[in-house]
C-alpha cells in the first residue's frame, strides 16, 4: 500500500521533471549562445539553429508548466499509442542530469591527447573539403595560416617546392612519440560539423631546444623557414615498423607562447 | 582528468549539434496530429504490391518520424486495413526517407554527399524489396500479435458486412439466430463483439476539437522529446567514450577492413539505438577511421533495426516475423554496402 502511494507520488512528480528537463536544456543552449562557448562545440553554421532550439525549448517548458498549473486536479494524460523504452522518469532524469552537468562544467578546448588518438596527418582527410589552395597559393607564404599551409601542401604535395619559404603560423603543441626530441608538432583542429569530427592537421617544427620546454597543449606562434627533412612517417600506427618520408618541416627561428584563441578551431 | 574532460566536451558537442534536429523532428511528427487525416490517406493508396511498397516507403517523406514514432503510425496503418507490403515498406523507410533526416545527414557529411545519396537509395531499395516479399502474404494476421490480428479480423468483418449489405440488403435476423461472439452489454443485452470492437476502433480516432488537438500535440512533443532525448544522451555518451578511450589501433584495424568494418558498424547501430534524425552525427565520430561503406551500413541498418526498434516492433509483430525482418535487412544491408566498397 505504502509502495503504491509512493509510486503515485512519483508519477505526479513526473510532469514536473519533464518541464525542468526542457527548461534546463533551453537555458543551456541560451547560455552557450551568450557566453560564446558554442564555437568550442559546433561549426558556426549551426549557431542560429542552436539559438532557435534554446528559445523553443524555453517556450515549450513554460507552456507546459502553464498547462500543468491550469489542469492540476486532472493528471496529465499520456497517449496510449506510445511505447516506452526506458522506465518511467529515466529519460527525463537523464536529460535533466546532462543539462545540469552542461551548465556547471565548462566545455574545454580539445587537447593534444585527442589529436594523438585521432592520428595526426599533414594531409586533409577524405571527409574534408578538398583544397581550393591554388587560389590561396598566390598569397605570400609568410601570411599563410597553418591550415592554409596544409591545404597548399595538399594541392601540391612536393615538399621541396616550398624549401626556403618564410612562414609564421599559430597552433598548439603536440608531442609526437615518433619524432625526435627536438621536434614538436604544431597542430590545429579542423571542424566540419562539431567537435566530434574535429580533425587534427599540422606541420612538424624543428626547435633549437628540447621539446620539454614547450608542454603539450600550449599555444605557440612560430616564425621560421620551411625546410625538407627525412623524418619517420608519423601517419602510421605507433606499433608498425617505422617508415621514413621526406617531409616539409618548419625550422623555427622564433617561438612565442600565445594565449589560447577564443575560437581555437578552423573550418 | 583531461581524458574525462575530453569525453564530456565531445558528449556535449554531440548533444548540442543533435538536439535541434531532434526537436525539429519531434515537432513535425507531432504536427501530424493537427493536420493529417490518416484515413483519407490510406483510402487513396495503391493496392498493387510493388507500387504499394514504393508509395509506402515514400509516404515517409510526409511523416517526419523517427523509428519510435513510425511504429505506432505503422500499427495504425495496419489496423486501418492498409496492405502489409505498404505498411512494412513505410515502417522500414520512414525513419530514413524524410526531410529532417536527409538534412541532418547532409549537415554531418557536408563534404561527402555520396553518403547522403547512398543512404537514401539503399534504404529505399531495402524497404521496397522487403515490402514486396511480405506482399506475398495476403493475410497479415499470422504475422501480427494476437491482439492486433483480432482487431484486424474485426475490421475485415466490418468490411465484409458492408459489402454484403450492399449486395443483398440482408433481412434483419433475430440476434439469437446469428453466429459469432457476443458480449454482455451494461443494459443486460447481448451485443455482437466484432461490431462493438469495430466501433471502439473508430472511437479511438474520432474527430477532435482544435483545443484537444493542440493538447495532443503538446503531449506528443513532450513524450517523444523525452523518450528520444534519453536515448540520445546514452548514445552520445557511448560515442564520446569510444572516441577517447578505445585505443586507436583497435579502431583502425577494425575500421579499415572492408568486411569487419561493415559488421562492426551494423552491430554498433543495433546496440546504440540512436534516433535516425541524429544518428549521422554519431556516425561522424567514426568518419576518419572507418570506411565509407561501413558508415553507410550504419546509417541504413540502424534506423530499421536496433534494440529499441525491435522492442517497439514487438508491439506489432510476432517474434518470428521480427526474426525474418532482422535477417533479411541485415543481409540486404551487407550485400549493398559490400558491393559499394567493392566497386568504389
Amino acid at each position: 500500500m505504502k509502495l503504491l502511494t509512493r509510486q503515485k507520488k512519483f508519477n505526479s512528480f513526473l510532469p514536473l521533471l519533464d518541464i525542468l528537463a526542457l527548461l534546463a536544456w533551453g537555458i543551456l543552449f541560451l547560455k552557450y549562445w551568450f557566453s560564446e562557448q558554442l564555437s568550442l562545440l559546433i561549426h558556426p553554421k549551426y549557431f542560429s539553429l542552436a539559438l532557435i532550439t534554446g528559445i523553443t525549448l524555453v517556450i515549450l517548458s513554460v507552456f507546459r508548466a502553464w498547462q500543468l498549473w491550469r489542469e492540476l486536479p486532472r493528471s496529465l494524460s499520456t497517449s496510449t499509442d506510445h511505447i516506452n523504452l526506458l522506465p518511467k522518469g529515466w529519460s527525463s532524469s537523464l536529460l535533466l542530469i546532462a543539462a545540469i552537468l552542461g551548465l556547471s562544467i565548462k566545455p574545454m578546448v580539445l587537447t593534444s591527447e585527442v589529436a594523438l588518438q585521432r592520428g595526426v596527418n599533414e594531409t586533409l582527410p577524405l571527409t574534408r573539403e578538398q583544397p581550393q589552395a591554388f587560389v590561396r597559393a598566390t598569397s605570400k607564404p609568410e601570411e599563410r595560416s597553418l591550415i592554409e599551409w596544409v591545404r597548399t601542401l595538399n594541392a601540391y604535395p612536393e615538399p621541396d617546392a616550398y624549401n626556403g619559404q618564410q612562414a609564421k603560423i599559430e597552433g598548439f603543441v603536440v608531442h609526437l612519440p615518433q619524432l625526435p626530441e627536438n621536434y614538436i608538432y604544431l597542430s590545429r583542429f579542423v571542424l566540419t560539423c562539431c567537435a566530434v569530427d574535429a580533425y587534427p592537421v599540422g606541420i612538424p617544427v624543428k626547435i633549437p631546444q628540447l621539446r620539454s620546454h614547450y608542454p603539450p597543449d600550449s599555444w605557440l606562434e612560430v616564425e621560421g623557414e620551411m625546410i625538407t627533412e627525412t623524418l619517420p612517417n608519423f601517419a602510421t600506427n605507433a606499433g608498425a615498423t617505422k617508415t621514413y618520408n621526406r617531409q616539409l618541416v618548419l625550422k623555427a627561428r622564433a617561438l612565442k607562447p600565445i594565449p589560447t584563441p577564443k575560437n581555437p578551431y578552423e573550418y | 582528468m583531461n581524458q574525462l574532460n575530453n569525453v564530456f566536451t565531445l558528449f556535449l558537442s554531440l548533444l548540442v549539434e543533435a538536439m535541434p534536429f531532434l526537436l525539429l523532428g519531434v515537432l513535425l511528427s507531432s504536427s501530424l496530429i493537427l493536420f493529417l487525416d490518416e484515413r483519407k490517406l490510406i483510402a487513396n493508396l495503391p493496392r498493387h504490391p510493388l507500387l504499394g511498397a514504393i508509395v509506402g516507403s515514400l509516404i515517409g517523406f510526409f511523416f517526419p518520424v523517427c523509428e519510435c514514432g513510425n511504429v505506432p503510425v505503422a500499427r495504425r496503418f495496419l489496423l486501418q486495413g492498409l496492405p502489409t507490403s505498404v505498411a512494412i515498406a513505410f515502417l522500414l523507410a520512414a525513419p530514413t526517407i524524410n526531410p529532417i533526416v536527409i538534412w541532418s545527414t547532409h549537415a554531418a557529411f557536408r563534404d561527402q554527399p555520396e553518403i547522403v545519396w547512398l543512404r537514401i537509395i539503399f534504404s529505399l531499395a531495402i524497404a521496397i524489396t522487403i515490402g514486396c516479399v511480405f506482399s506475398l502474404q495476403k493475410d497479415a494476421r499470422p504475422l501480427l500479435k494476437p491482439i492486433l490480428a483480432k482487431r484486424l479480423s474485426v475490421l475485415m468483418y466490418e468490411k465484409q458486412i458492408e459489402k454484403e449489405s450492399l449486395a443483398n440488403q440482408v433481412e434483419a435476423k433475430p440476434i439469437l439466430l446469428q453466429s459469432g461472439t457476443f458480449l454482455l452489454a451494461k443494459t443486460g443485452q447481448a451485443i455482437k463483439m466484432e461490431p462493438a470492437m469495430a466501433e471502439k476502433n473508430i472511437a479511438a480516432n474520432p474527430k477532435k476539437t482544435r483545443q484537444q488537438k493542440w493538447r495532443l500535440f503538446i503531449d506528443n512533443v513532450m513524450q517523444e522529446f523525452r523518450e528520444l532525448g534519453g536515448v540520445l544522451i546514452i548514445g552520445s555518451a557511448i560515442a564520446a567514450s569510444i572516441q577517447v578511450f578505445v585505443p586507436r589501433e583497435i579502431i583502425l584495424n577494425l575500421g579499415q577492413d572492408s568486411i569487419s568494418s561493415i559488421f562492426a558498424m551494423m552491430i554498433l547501430a543495433a546496440v546504440v539505438s540512436i534516433c535516425s534524425t541524429v544518428d549521422s552525427f554519431f556516425a561522424l565520430s567514426f568518419a576518419s577511421t572507418f570506411t565509407t561503406s561501413s558508415l553507410v551500413a550504419f546509417l541504413v541498418f540502424g534506423p530499421m533495426i536496433d534494440v529499441k526498434a525491435i522492442g517497439l516492433m514487438l508491439s506489432i509483430f510476432k517474434p518470428r516475423m521480427i526474426f525474418y525482418l532482422v535477417i533479411l535487412i541485415a543481409q540486404l544491408t551487407l550485400v549493398f554496402t559490400l558491393s559499394h566498397s567493392y566497386f568504389s
